[in-house]
């Protein structure tokens, strides 16, 4: 035992060394950063460390329902994002994890693939398709579906599904590697018990790959917040997003001040509306079982819990 | 309650054939065991009556129905997984109660239904804790509460108590055996343990390394008249000679090279029984006499010397050489109350047994 603790403290000052360049990187290259745009969020004019000049006044300009509306849009276009993705990306992630045997491989690579390319090419490669004369348009002519080409390019349709399609594999990946954690037996247990295999996709399947849905729905929800390449390019930089505002402060006007301010702000309200889905996720993985467990079994589940504590 | 009846059934894997033409027939309400080494096939069978498999060729019946190609959601038919299987997220009540919800019967009569299984499991002090609070005893438990609530007409246990420790296993045999006694349902019960197959089974099927079922009886059945040499190996153990048959009027006799002639009864309407036939004898341990005197009364004597004594308790196993050089196995009970003569290594033993405690197997 003492032996073993030892060592094993010894690995934890080895683990903190081992941690400590990215713990510094992080630090300067993030928290730094970050401290100070919050601090020149509530200044006027540079006068870095003196702390007499704090004011509001930056804040102040932003009270209009311009930038609320941008803002507005941001949540809006990041939570729908994230919603698409799950509505497209949950069956995928199925069907490679529980389903796909002998592609299962080759298509996990396909899904990655695009990884493989830059961003930007990828978002340029959408022209080629969402374009007037493009792929897309072209297809739906010869099916029949419409008799005029499709105005999609510079509008907020060719943001919505270039997103989907770029923030795809973010929400696939964390999906599918819950969803092979979940032993087979259980899903068996399930259709043996009676379950059609809805039944068990609602009361087994999903439950159990919530903690990944919950991970893919941030990591699609919070970088699309931001994103600021995609409205830019195929939204024709017409509609204003969170980022293209942020880059508009900083880069056309140039003024610190107020990007400062609106980049603390709307990361504010971002963070409020992460909270708020985190908390839906976590009201919905309650250990409660299943189409409103009987009343009595979850308070007597809790109290049990409860005792158990006490001891 | 209904028999389960396999008819010629096939089972290919990724190109080897597991089960080829396989015939059985599972009678209702009975404890019925499926044994047979790893890799026999035995999961998978249980595993197509199940549905989680289905079979290349052949036809299942479940009573007069067919339910070779019914969804597995569909047949009347619950499984006890190796691992249990028990559902993660719910407690124990919602995992017991999972099939009843499903068929949206009434809450008041599932929480009774629920309290009432659980009591035939002795857990109903457990009903609303966690599954990760519970041991692996515990977790059986729930896992056969759940598969026995639903009155299933068969019930499936593939290795139930493999993950359990010997004595909690010992005592989950004799549960399982009350269980079933207060059910009725018909047990299928997997295992490669024969031990516990010898214990919970009314009736009992051997399988062996090709997927082919060997020998179909009652425990006392397999053991005492087991019909081919893998049967009187696997189960329990056994010592194997070699001989040649010579049937006279009177008696009959088996030629064991090297060791001399042994007086036999041999079993009637076997083809492979006659005169001149090179047969298989088995002798299991305990029907050996071990003696250093010359013992009366026997129909069978061989000479050995101790090779090693291997003591066990309540017996005590002795490994003796025989003038042809193999060794054979002699288990001796332990009775302190009639002194027995201390047999020692290198000591020259005879060893006696009556012609009907030893079986002729074809070769």
């Amino acid at each position: 035992m003492r032996n073993n603790s030892f060592k094993s403290s010894r690995a934890q000052e080895y683990d903190f060394a081992v941690a400590l360049p990215a713990v510094l990187w992080q630090i300067l290259f993030l928290y730094v950063p970050l401290c100070f745009i919050i601090y020149i969020s509530f200044i006027k004019a540079i006068d870095f460390f003196i702390f007499k000049n704090i004011t509001l006044a930056n804040y102040k300009a932003l009270f209009n329902p311009i930038y609320f509306s941008i803002i507005i849009r941001s949540i809006f276009l990041a939570f729908f994002n994230a919603l698409f993705c799950l509505f497209l990306g949950y069956p995928v992630a199925y069907f490679l994890a529980l389903r796909a045997k002998r592609f299962k491989n080759m298509l996990l690579f396909l899904l990655i693939l695009p990884f493989w390319t830059n961003f930007l090419v990828q978002a340029y490669a959408w022209f080629f398709i969402l374009d007037y004369h493009g792929f897309l348009n072209k297809v739906l002519l010869k099916i029949g579906i419409i008799s005029t080409p499709l105005h999609i390019l510079n509008t907020p349709w060719a943001i919505y599904i270039v997103m989907l399609f770029c923030y795809l594999p973010f929400m696939v990946l964390p999906i599918y590697s819950s969803m092979t954690k979940i032993n087979k037996y259980i899903l068996e247990a399930s259709s043996d018990l009676g379950a059609t295999n809805w039944q068990t996709l609602g009361y087994v399947t999903l439950p159990l790959s919530l903690s990944g849905i919950r991970t893919g729905f941030f990591l699609v929800l919070i970088p699309s917040f931001g994103e600021f390449v995609i409205p830019a390019l195929l939204g024709g930089g017409k509609i204003m997003y969170v980022g293209s505002m942020i880059s508009y402060f900083f880069l056309e006007t140039k003024n610190v001040f107020l990007g400062s301010a609106f980049t603390v702000l709307s990361g504010a309200c971002l963070i409020a509306i992460a909270l708020l889905i985190y908390l839906v996720f976590r009201k919905l993985s309650k250990p409660s079982g299943f189409t409103g467990a009987t009343g009595p079994s979850i308070k007597t589940n809790n109290s049990a819990k409860l005792s158990q504590g006490n001891k | 309650m209904r028999e389960i009846k396999l008819k010629n059934i096939k089972k290919i894997f990724n190109g080897e054939v597991i089960l080829d033409n396989l015939n059985l027939t599972i009678p209702s309400g009975e404890f019925f065991a499926l044994l047979g080494p790893s890799g026999s096939g035995k999961t998978t069978l249980l595993r197509l009556i199940a549905g989680f498999e289905k079979a290349d060729s052949g036809h299942i019946y479940l009573g007069d129905k067919e339910i070779t190609n019914l969804p597995i959601n569909e047949r009347r038919v619950n499984t006890v997984f190796q691992n249990y299987a028990l559902f993660p997220h719910f407690n124990v009540f919602d995992n017991v109660a999972y099939s009843l919800k499903l068929k949206k019967v009434k809450k008041d009569i599932i929480e009774q239904k629920v309290i009432n299984v659980l009591k035939k499991v002795h857990l109903e002090k457990y009903i609303y804790k966690d599954i990760n609070q519970l041991s692996g005893g515990q977790q059986q438990r729930v896992a056969l509460a759940r598969a026995v609530i639903n009155e299933p007409d068969v019930l499936l246990l593939d290795e139930p108590l493999a993950a359990l420790d010997l004595k909690l296993r010992e005592k989950m045999l004799v549960e399982l055996i009350d269980l079933q006694e207060v059910l009725k349902t018909t047990f299928v019960y997997v295992t490669h343990d024969q031990f516990e197959a010898l214990t919970v089974a009314d009736r009992m099927a051997i399988m062996n390394y090709d997927g082919e079922i060997e020998q179909v009886g009652t425990p006392k059945e397999i053991y005492e008249f087991p019909r081919s040499a893998f049967v009187a190996r696997f189960v329990g153990s056994t010592n194997i000679f070699k001989g040649i048959l010579r049937i006279e009027p009177e008696k009959s006799y088996l030629d064991i090279k090297g060791l001399g002639s042994f007086e036999v009864v041999v079993p009637k309407d076997k083809a492979w029984a006659f005169d001149g036939a090179i047969v298989l004898m088995s002798m299991r341990p305990e029907k050996i006499e071990i003696s250093k005197k010359k013992l009366e009364g026997f129909s069978n004597c061989l000479e050995g010397e101790v090779d090693s004594i291997v003591y066990h308790g309540r017996s005590t196993q002795y490994h003796v050489e025989l003038k042809n050089g193999k060794i054979i196995h002699v288990f001796e009970q332990n009775e302190e109350h009639f002194p027995q003569e201390v047999i020692d290594y290198d000591e020259k033993v005879y060893m006696y047994w009556q012609k009907e405690n030893v079986v002729l197997l074809e070769k």
